[in-house]
């Protein structure tokens, strides 16, 4: 099955001017401007499949704005090429449009002065989407984010989850195969995060469509993700499952074990190393570079040890993620 | 066409007044205040004068308020609806102009209708209540009121396309509100809302005709009252049209480039 993105060899190079410090170096500046090269995006790969939601993670700075820009038809590559639902986005910007869903954090595409519902209602026409399909889908985004509550007020007057769940149900309302969701949940609450989490993970299992996230909070991507995309610097620096990311930097893991036989011998178990033991109290953790994880230990160690307790201890996908940017950030 | 289907754009603005009762209030006020401050004005300053520039009292009278009534098509309150292009730059929501199947300079021209035809239902209401209480004179045949509608609709072309260019410079500077409060100042005085330009020394008048803020409001208000007479409308309406055409194209030229910086200043 073809891919619905296609990343192939994106590079993008902004050229910026330096502003030298103090009062002799903006007169400098302003004479004899220095021009630099900044390398936002450099040769990033990546393929996501129709009906998948792919995490692109990265700390501030890394280039995952910029990616999304590109893929959304809003910046031109300096390099490489892409392609989203068949179109290059920077080439056909208005049939992307159609293709595309897209919410940027916190910046609204809503009218500030007219009720949620008016919106709509433009955004209804300005795709060209039929009456009574544009009623069936808000019927559908009201059942999952409870729009009918606040649609009628204006968006002025909204808080701020009730506006990021509008701009999500605005931003599907043409009914794209593609969304972009660049930090959809910044700043939101835990009751609206679950929803619009809620949300998306219907969009993704029975609407099929493709979802391209960014975020900086690793529960989101926990829920949602099932493969992970890390930039950093421009580059992309790891793709694969979350399974796989815990197993190259979430080697933190401990299983904490009691012994029915304080006095019987601890076997050796392959990539497991045995850390304490007091007593008939004993902790595992990873030995090595193909240790295998929590769940995989945990199993080894119950088949070759009677135990009467057995607990985990495993890092977070927050911690991962913090190994895995510092990982990067020495590589 | 995208564009045809997108007509609800036009409602953003005549929705959000309509929405804002306080804000239509104020403006009744503001326009009420103004038109019989002009008025007074223009009958006090021709007390003891018969005709001045060209001008006699009721023609003066009448340009003066007509300019009122016709700025109301311009200052509408966009601030306070989020939606200049300046705020859309400042919010980084600029973006979303670029990821709809509508170009934004459709979606703008279809904004920028919507508040002209919103602000045109304002003035035509007040025109009828100055021309009732007979505050203004009716124009003097069907010809110079069908002269002046056409000549009105390209000066307010003109004027669509010169804040345009101020809309657009926000793509380069980030922030617009020097420049707009000077181009306010200049098109108030070199159009004729502050007083009819026949009233200026003949460099003024010499200057403002290579400008193309005198065909925005002075040249369909002088046709109006007959300051400028019918033989000569052919001609200041091919003016007209010239600089709709050479701003049309200009602006056209500006939304090509504005497409290429919509990432580096607010994107």
């Amino acid at each position: 099955m073809d891919a619905s993105i296609e990343v192939h060899g994106l590079s993008r190079t902004f050229h910026t001017t330096v502003r030298r410090p103090g009062f002799t170096g903006a007169v400098r500046s302003l004479v004899n401007p220095e021009r630099v090269a900044k390398h936002a995006v450099t040769d990033i790969t990546f393929d996501v499949a129709p009906g998948e939601l792919l995490a692109l993670l990265g700390p501030n700075g890394a280039g995952k704005s910029t990616t999304i820009k590109m893929l959304t038809g809003i910046l031109t590559p300096t390099s490489g090429h892409a392609r989203v639902a068949g179109v290059v986005p920077y080439e056909e910007r208005e049939r992307n449009a159609r293709n595309i869903g897209a919410v940027f954090g916190q910046r609204t595409q809503l009218w500030w002065d007219l009720p949620v519902r008016e919106s709509f209602a433009i955004l209804r026409d300005i795709y060209e989407v039929p009456k009574a399909e544009h009623a069936a889908r808000l019927k559908e985004f009201d059942d999952l984010l409870d729009l009918s509550s606040f649609w009628d007020t204006r968006v002025r007057h909204l808080s701020l989850g009730q506006r990021v769940r509008s701009d999500l149900a605005a931003a599907l309302l043409h009914d794209p195969p593609v969304v972009f969701l660049d930090e959809p949940t910044i700043g939101m609450d835990v009751v609206v995060k679950e929803q619009v989490r809620e949300f998306l993970r219907h969009q993704v299992t029975e609407r099929g469509r493709t979802v391209l996230l960014t975020t900086h909070d690793m529960t989101e991507v926990e829920r949602l993700a099932e493969r992970v995309v890390l930039v950093n610097h421009g580059r992309l620096v790891l793709d694969g499952t979350l399974d796989e990311i815990r197993r190259k930097f979430g080697s933190t893991w401990q299983v904490r074990a009691t012994l029915a036989d304080a006095h019987t011998e601890v076997a050796p178990l392959p990539g497991i190393a045995l850390l304490q033991r007091t007593g008939p109290q004993v902790v595992f953790g990873p030995d090595g570079p193909d240790a295998p994880t929590v769940h995989q230990a945990l199993k080894a160690v119950i088949e070759h040890h009677e135990v009467t307790d057995i607990a985990l201890d495993e890092a977070d996908l927050e911690d991962v993620m913090r190994a895995a940017y510092v990982h990067v950030e020495e590589v | 066409m995208a564009v045809l289907h997108a007509w609800r754009a036009a409602r953003v603005t005549p929705l959000g007044e309509l929405h804002t009762p306080p804000r239509m209030t104020a403006v009744l006020l503001r326009l009420t205040v103004q038109i019989v401050l002009v008025a007074s004005l223009w009958h006090g300053l021709y007390a003891d004068t018969g005709t001045t520039a060209g001008l006699d009292r009721d023609q003066a009278v009448t340009y003066a308020v007509l300019a009122v009534l016709a700025s109301r098509m311009r200052e509408l309150d966009q601030y306070a609806g989020r939606d200049t292009v300046l705020q859309h730059m400042h919010f980084g929501t600029i973006v979303y102009w670029y990821l709809r199947p509508l170009p934004p300079q459709r979606y703008h021209a279809l904004r920028a209708l919507g508040e002209k035809l919103y602000g045109f239902a304002w003035a035509l209401a007040g025109y009828t209540v100055c021309l009732t209480a007979g505050v203004v004179e009716p124009p003097k045949s069907a010809a110079t009121a069908g002269v002046f509608v056409l000549s009105l609709l390209l000066g307010q072309l003109v004027l669509y396309y010169v804040l345009l260019v101020l809309d657009q410079m926000c793509f380069w500077t980030v922030r617009n509100n020097a420049a707009m409060l000077i181009l306010i100042f200049a098109q108030n005085l070199l159009s004729g809302v502050y007083a009819p330009l026949w009233f200026f020394p003949g460099w003024f008048v010499t200057l403002s005709a290579f400008l193309p803020f005198q065909a925005t409001l002075n040249v369909p208000l002088s046709l109006y009252i007959g300051r400028i007479p019918l033989s000569d409308a052919g001609l200041q309406l091919a003016v007209q049209a010239a600089w709709v055409v050479a701003l049309h194209l200009f602006t056209r030229f500006l939304w090509r480039r504005a497409a290429l910086r919509v990432m580096s200043q607010g994107g």
